[in-house]
């Protein structure tokens, strides 16, 4: 028979548990219920359950950790994330601790990431606001205050704190729901908005006291104290009540750019000298070294002869090139050209990684391409999926890489299709170099990298065709820029023949290999500009790109697009 | 013991919104309530390890002046919010969007649960439609079984939900008698619309915040939990029938036919 010793050892055993799942819990609750783009709604159904033996029914099939405190949660994944900006910036740190922990402070910040009046990708400003505090303490008997719940009897048994704990974190659940951080929460996990702020946070396992205008701007909500035969434990939570002041209207996207210096294959020396047009700023005329900016592909490199201008792209972020979609080249800039909405064809095997990297870093990051030379030939391993509201404004030089899936696969094309961009040529000659080229074209903002294109071959007589080359208005009707009339004057620098077009081939000066890549950067140009018609009319969806469950509805959306674009 | 009651701001709304609030309110033990009186259970059962099971009539007086799309509405969130906070069983939450409120509330991921909570929203919505102007009351009882031979019906808590469904008001006359006055009733009526939603969600929220606060201030009552996933405790959910003609008798015919829970000693 059990000793009253061993019964108190083995309860005091299980109000710690309890209070370690009940900590882990809340922590679980509040930080999917903050972090956007980060939890996939609506659980039920999603995850595959490994079925635990169990006695209770098989048909929902509860995860031994979801049985704890009866409430099943999605998988809890945090992102350690860099943000850029001041020095004494805070990136989001989270120290999740489990075990005994007593104190836990999770706090809901209210960074304000983006400056929307600069261009420059560079995080200008970075402001914090707290706009949640949640504290999940426990206090044990021996640091108890007496003079409050001494009068208590022997506190609460396992079993009954146990089931308080579920009621209390079904509390919670709904709580979180219903503080106006929610509705931010909402707000960024929704499409098609740019916001100026997103919401991160920071656990720490001590409380640092608000100032006095931090406090007077909080409100406590729903303290609850929860008495155990050990302690006490409590859950409280400091919100702002009001979150208008902090002016968290959404943007409408900005208008696609156009990178009018667009510098275009390295392997085309002509397309140094392009000219500048009228309003895409495209370089007009000149030696490489008029470029108002010079290129640092090393894959390009030795393929440019020394005319090869030197063009230094423009501010690019220290993010993952995925994102260096949107470069700023100067101050020309043309309206959103906008992209075909199906993809005609798929890539390659090849290609589907990085077509789909490519999709991401779009559906990321419209409104739009900007042609730019990439300052960074590797390809991304990594799309974070956090902070949407970097994405169009990282306005690096970064190429954007055309998903020659979507377009037309074989020569030949007839002129109401956009020209495929397929890295691979089929008439080029297989090698490590194309291949990594071709993989570095795929690369989201590496339009650039028109060389070996392998599956993507045209004639002579194709480049009067290409609506790339001349792009018209009987062209794909996809293609289009559809805020301005910008396109109008694009086209027209394409129409114009006293306009050198930066992909014009002067098939006198050069090799048959140049022939077939100007030809191939002439048709990129144009599916360019139908990408960024079509990364407009896609949905943004972060799920797809931050690798976490998803509703399947979307799931099979992006993989509609990701199998378009990798379609060669 | 005392009715509890909680004197909660008149909501005014629209009875589309009804089923959106009353899916809301689902997630919580909530209900605006009429009071009935004060009535107080208590019992004590040998099945318990807690003792003494009490049994609290939670008293709201909330009167919601709904148009009928509006009561509808807030008829699913109360009772989802209700049965979520009592389903202790394992569940998987599910977040449902309000539809016309920036308000989430919370499923336990039952499908059986909603159909069955559906079906009773229906029902009450039919009864509107045939009562008008009529205070409507549902509400949703949770029992446990004892764990005995005999099966008794012994409510260790009740909640009332209680609605009172406006007529939506009459379009205004296009017809002014002002000549100078343009008047528009589309625009007016929306926007009176608007703002009416608005203060219903702003109020709904209120109410909310209070009644979890208050959820968690009682729960010694509370049985334990059986190990069934989801609802775990039986429940009951009742709507005003057709038949009924006069307000509250069928809850008065229910407590003549509960009779008093037997004491166990």
């Amino acid at each position: 028979m059990a000793s009253p010793r061993s019964n108190l050892h083995q309860e005091s055993t299980n109000t710690e548990q309890i209070i370690t799942e009940f900590f882990a819990k809340c922590l679980h609750i509040i930080l999917e219920s903050r972090s956007p783009c980060a939890y996939s709604r609506n659980y039920s159904g999603e995850q595959t359950q490994s079925s635990p033996s169990s006695s209770s029914s098989s048909s929902s099939s509860f995860r031994p950790r979801d049985k704890w405190l009866n409430l099943a949660l999605r998988d809890c994944v945090v992102d350690v994330i860099l943000v850029r900006g001041p020095v004494d910036c805070d990136p989001v740190r989270c120290s999740p601790r489990r075990g005994l922990v007593k104190n836990l402070s999770v706090e809901e910040l209210f960074p304000n990431f983006w400056n929307s009046g600069h261009e420059e990708c560079l995080l200008e400003e970075k402001s914090e606001k707290i706009i949640e505090r949640w504290v999940i303490q426990y206090k044990n008997q021996k640091s108890r205050d007496f003079t409050s719940g001494s009068k208590r009897s022997g506190g609460t048994s396992s079993k009954s704190l146990y089931k308080k704990s579920i009621v209390l974190l079904r509390s919670l659940y709904l709580t979180v729901r219903l503080l106006p951080a929610h509705k931010l929460f909402r707000d960024l996990n929704k499409s098609g908005q740019i916001h100026t702020y997103t919401l991160s946070h920071r656990v720490s396992s001590s409380v640092e006291p608000f100032n006095r205008r931090e406090e007077e701007e909080m409100r406590p909500f729903n303290r609850t104290e929860v008495d155990t035969s050990c302690g006490r434990l409590c859950l409280s939570v400091l919100y702002r009540p009001t979150l208008s002041d902090l002016s968290l209207e959404p943007s409408t996207p900005i208008s696609p750019q156009f990178i009018p210096d667009y510098v275009g294959s390295p392997m085309t020396d002509p397309l140094k000298r392009f000219p500048s047009l009228p309003l895409a700023g495209m370089v007009a005329h000149g030696s490489p070294s008029s470029f108002p900016f010079s290129r640092r592909h090393s894959w390009g490199y030795d393929i440019y002869k020394a005319s090869q201008p030197s063009v230094s792209p423009s501010p690019s972020p220290t993010y993952s090139d995925s994102r260096a979609l949107l470069s700023n080249l100067g101050s020309h800039r043309l309206p959103p050209v906008s992209l075909p909405r199906h993809p005609h064809e798929t890539p390659s095997s090849s290609n589907v990684s990085l077509c789909h990297q490519y999709n991401t870093s779009f559906d990321e990051y419209w409104p739009s391409p900007i042609f730019s030379p990439s300052s960074s030939p590797s390809p991304p391993t990594h799309i974070p999926s956090s902070h949407p509201s970097n994405a169009l404004l990282r306005c690096d030089s970064a190429p954007v890489s055309i998903p020659a899936a979507r377009f037309g696969r074989s020569p030949g094309l007839p002129n109401n299709h956009i020209v495929p961009l397929a890295p691979f040529s089929k008439s080029s000659r297989p090698s490590s170099s194309q291949t990594d080229n071709s993989r570095a074209l795929l690369r989201p903002g590496n339009i650039q990298t028109s060389v070996p294109v392998r599956k993507f071959s045209l004639g002579k007589d194709e480049v009067g065709n290409l609506p790339g080359a001349k792009i018209s208005s009987n062209s794909s009707p996809q293609i289009s820029i559809s805020r301005s009339s910008s396109r109008l004057s694009f086209l027209e620098a394409f129409d114009d023949s006293e306009f050198p077009c930066p992909f014009a081939v002067d098939y006198d000066d050069i090799r048959d290999m140049h022939t077939r890549y100007v030809i191939q950067l002439v048709a990129y140009f144009v599916c360019l500009m139908s990408i960024s018609e079509w990364v407009s009319l896609a949905v943004p969806d972060p799920y797809i790109y931050s690798g976490f469950d998803r509703e399947p509805s979307r799931y099979e959306n992006a993989s509609d697009n990701r199998q378009g674009v990798t379609e060669c | 013991m005392n009715c509890e009651v909680c004197h909660l701001k008149e909501l005014e709304v629209e009875h589309f919104e009804i089923r959106e609030v009353l899916r809301w309110l689902r997630c919580f033990r909530i209900a605006p309530l009429i009071l009935l009186g004060n009535l107080y259970k208590s019992f004590s059962s040998s099945s318990y390890a807690s003792g003494l099971l009490c049994l609290q009539f939670r008293c709201y007086n909330v009167i919601y002046f709904l148009p009928e799309p509006t009561m509808l509405k807030l008829d699913a969130g109360i009772l989802h919010s209700i049965v979520f906070h009592r389903a202790l069983g394992p569940v998987r939450p599910k977040d449902v969007d309000s539809e016309l409120f920036e308000i989430t509330y919370v499923q336990c991921g039952d499908s059986n649960l909603e159909k069955k909570i559906e079906e009773k929203i229906d029902h009450f919505i039919g009864w509107v439609e045939k009562h008008p102007n009529k205070k409507s009351q549902v509400y949703s009882l949770l029992l446990p079984k004892l764990f005995s031979n005999k099966i008794e019906r012994l409510y260790w808590e009740h909640w009332y939900v209680n609605l009172n469904v406006a007529q939506p008001p009459k379009a205004p006359s296009r017809k002014s008698h002002h000549s100078k006055v343009v008047v528009d009733p589309g625009e007016s009526a929306l926007e009176e619309r608007n703002v009416r939603r608005t203060a219903l969600e702003v109020s709904l929220r209120e109410v909310l915040f209070q009644i979890i606060k208050f959820v968690n201030e009682k729960k010694d009552h509370i049985p334990p939990i059986p190990n069934l996933e989801g609802v775990s405790f039986p429940y009951e959910i009742t709507i005003p029938s057709s038949s009924d003609s006069s307000f509250g008798m069928d809850m008065i015919k229910r407590m003549l036919q509960t009779g008093r829970p037997t004491m166990l000693s």
